[in-house]
């Protein structure tokens, strides 16, 4: 059963003197038919974790195992590993055919076996006919569907994916985020995908791994992350979030002109409280409102948008529902109903009113 | 009053094509262009092929009076010429394919490997072009003279190497550089060796830009006279130095222009070779266009 795991991995580039430090002791590991997500900003370092797994890098410290075997001392070419690239990188000199056929030829398998198989992995990504074309001759969607197949005929133990989608436009990154979480539920194959988009890793994964200035912040299931972020960073990184900045003291957490409840294991010192806009109903004036003018209406569909001015607090943004009626301009009054504490580096207190 | 509907204007037309007013107005530059550059590349080409198969030509008549193959029979029944036909072919050949050994290998370094003065390195090939040729040639004739390589074919083949540099490093160089490393990766990741990747991926990428090199440094080096006649005369004689004195010597023009006509013979061929054989565009890319 293919499992992966990152242990203590660290790469770091640049002089003795002046390292770079991309990844930092990096722990993480794949069930065996887990599809997870590296999260995080360009430049956090999930690109260099990646390509550690695949070979292309060599990691300065920590070991990376599949089925707890290490494989830092194997050259790319000989790992159980499959990688699909950002771009497409199919050889512009060989027909669809030839480039999924390639690998397979390496292993020395007879030339009917090669046909079926690359056959097989052709349909299952809906390309069928399109064997005998060469890769200029498809669309940006279609190249990166040749590379899923490539990558899939060998039968890797672990599948790579480096943010595969983010050159494409957007209904077709959607599409092919649903078709690529169909192929990878069927065959139960162990995937690793690096992605600078939350809404994609939110809606792919299995479990996230959000990474920021190469070190990893938070390993949870999606649901998880968005419920309950570990810290600061991922707080502000996954969806809308509001930052106030406030003060415990006393059980109580004072932010702008207002009071809240805090749990008593929180200490009696400055604190961050993150609030999702739509944690938040509309209430009457009265004690422990919130107020604040509407500056902009915005209708997302189902919900709306709604930027508020507060007077002590500054802009809040809201998420409300349909029914409430609101218009740009006038006042709105409003009570969160929960909310996060976070001070210094601990895990953050959740309270719900 | 009858009123015509479409009233008779006239259209200015082109080898019978209507091109409006308008239109010629607006590309008038680019036409002028075209006729000029035609004039330009053409009209000596031309002149030389005239002249290869004229008899008599005196002003002020526009065309050779008298036709005939006299000149070439004289020039093809000459020694120096037989002999250096195939002494101007192996020569380029073999210095195409010396460069070839030399510069490739340097192109992938250069492209691949970022080593301390590589980019002064890079632009000392340029050192060779940016100064008069023959001052250098005959300061290299010194110290070949010295080591016994003046006259010798060794000492030509050493000459004209230094020209290729410049062509057989800075295009493949370029070309190796525009490669996509991932390219490289995707094929060492589905199992790959180095040596496999090199020619199976890389090479395939570059080949357009490889066979422009080549084109141009055998067609240059089978040119090439300034060095071939100051390192190699007397012993080494080529078509391109026989050009010059026949040139410099004679009063009757034909000789040379046969001659000239018998050095275009390898590189049309060769393009022809080149258009036939590489798929449509892949030459010109090559060539950067």
């Amino acid at each position: 059963m293919p499992t992966l795991d990152l242990i203590n991995l660290r790469k770091q580039f640049g002089s003795v003197t002046n390292p770079v430090v991309a990844v930092n002791d990096l722990n993480i590991n794949v069930a065996d038919g887990e599809f997870l997500c590296i999260l995080g900003p360009s430049g956090c370092g999930k690109s260099t974790a990646l390509r550690m797994v695949a070979g292309f890098e060599e990691p300065s410290g920590g070991d990376v195992q599949i089925d707890q075997q290490s494989i830092v001392n194997m050259p790319p070419n000989k790992r159980p590993t499959a990688m699909v690239f950002q771009k497409y990188t199919l050889w512009p000199h060989m027909k669809v055919y030839d480039n999924i056929a390639f690998g397979l030829k390496l292993r020395h398998l007879p030339k009917n076996q090669i046909d079926q198989e690359v056959q097989a992995s052709l349909e299952l990504v809906g390309l069928g006919k399109y064997g005998d074309r060469y890769p200029a001759q498809l669309s940006g969607g279609e190249q990166q569907r040749v590379a899923i197949a490539r990558a899939l005929v060998l039968k890797p133990k672990i599948l790579l994916l480096d943010e595969p989608f983010s050159n494409l436009d957007a209904l077709l990154r959607v599409r092919l985020r649903e078709e690529l979480r169909q192929i990878q539920r069927n065959l139960k194959i162990t995937a690793v995908f690096v992605t600078h988009d939350q809404e994609e890793a939110l809606s792919l994964a299995d479990r996230i791994a959000v990474m920021s200035k190469g070190e990893l912040q938070q390993l949870d299931k999606p649901a998880t992350i968005y419920a309950r972020p570990k810290t600061l960073f991922v707080a502000d990184f996954i969806g809308a979030m509001n930052m106030l900045d406030g003060e415990v003291s006393g059980g109580v957490v004072k932010v702008g002109n207002q009071r809240l409840p805090a749990p008593a294991e929180c200490v009696a010192a400055p604190a961050k409280i993150a609030i999702r806009p739509e944690d938040v109903t509309v209430t009457q004036t009265g004690e422990g409102a919130w107020h604040g003018r509407i500056t902009q209406v915005s209708d997302l569909g189902h919900y709306r948008k709604v930027f508020v001015q507060s007077p002590d607090l500054g802009m809040l943004k809201l998420y409300l529902p349909k029914s409430v009626e609101v218009n740009d301009g006038e006042m709105i009054t409003f009570k969160p109903t929960r909310f996060l504490i976070f001070q210094g580096p601990l895990p953050p207190f959740e309270v719900k009113l | 009053m009858k009123i015509d509907p479409t009233p008779a204007y006239r259209q200015p037309t082109i080898f019978g094509y209507r091109i409006s007013t308008r239109t010629l107005r607006r590309e008038a530059f680019g036409i002028f262009a075209l006729v000029a550059l035609t004039l330009i590349i053409i009209g000596p080409m031309m002149t030389v092929f005239l002249w290869a198969f004229a008899e008599r030509w005196r002003q002020p008549a526009l065309l050779p009076t008298e036709w005939g193959l006299s000149y070439w029979y004289e020039t093809l029944a000459r020694n120096d010429i037989t002999s250096a036909m195939p002494m101007s072919l192996g020569l380029a050949l073999t210095v195409t394919a010396l460069s070839a050994i030399i510069c490739l290998p340097a192109a992938y370094a250069f492209a691949r490997i970022n080593f301390p003065g590589r980019q002064g390195l890079l632009l000392s090939f340029l050192a060779v072009n940016a100064f008069p040729r023959f001052g250098l040639y005959v300061t290299i004739a010194v110290v070949f003279f010295r080591l016994g390589l003046v006259g010798t074919l060794p000492g030509v083949i050493l000459i004209q190497l230094v020209n290729t540099l410049l062509t057989m490093i800075w295009i493949p160089t370029s070309a190796f550089q525009n490669i996509d490393r991932a390219l490289e990766e995707a094929a060492l990741d589905v199992g790959a060796g180095r040596l496999r990747v090199f020619f199976q991926i890389t090479l395939p990428q570059v080949f357009p830009a490889l066979a422009a090199a080549l084109l141009l440094t055998f067609v240059s080096t089978f040119y090439e006279a300034q060095g071939a006649l100051i390192i190699g005369i007397p012993g080494i004689r080529t078509m391109a130095v026989l050009m010059y004195s026949y040139i410099n010597n004679q009063i009757v023009v034909q000789y040379g222009a046969v001659i000239s006509l018998m050095l275009w013979l390898p590189s049309l061929v060769l393009l022809s070779f080149a258009q036939k054989f590489l798929r449509g565009n892949t030459v010109s890319s090559g060539f950067g266009v």
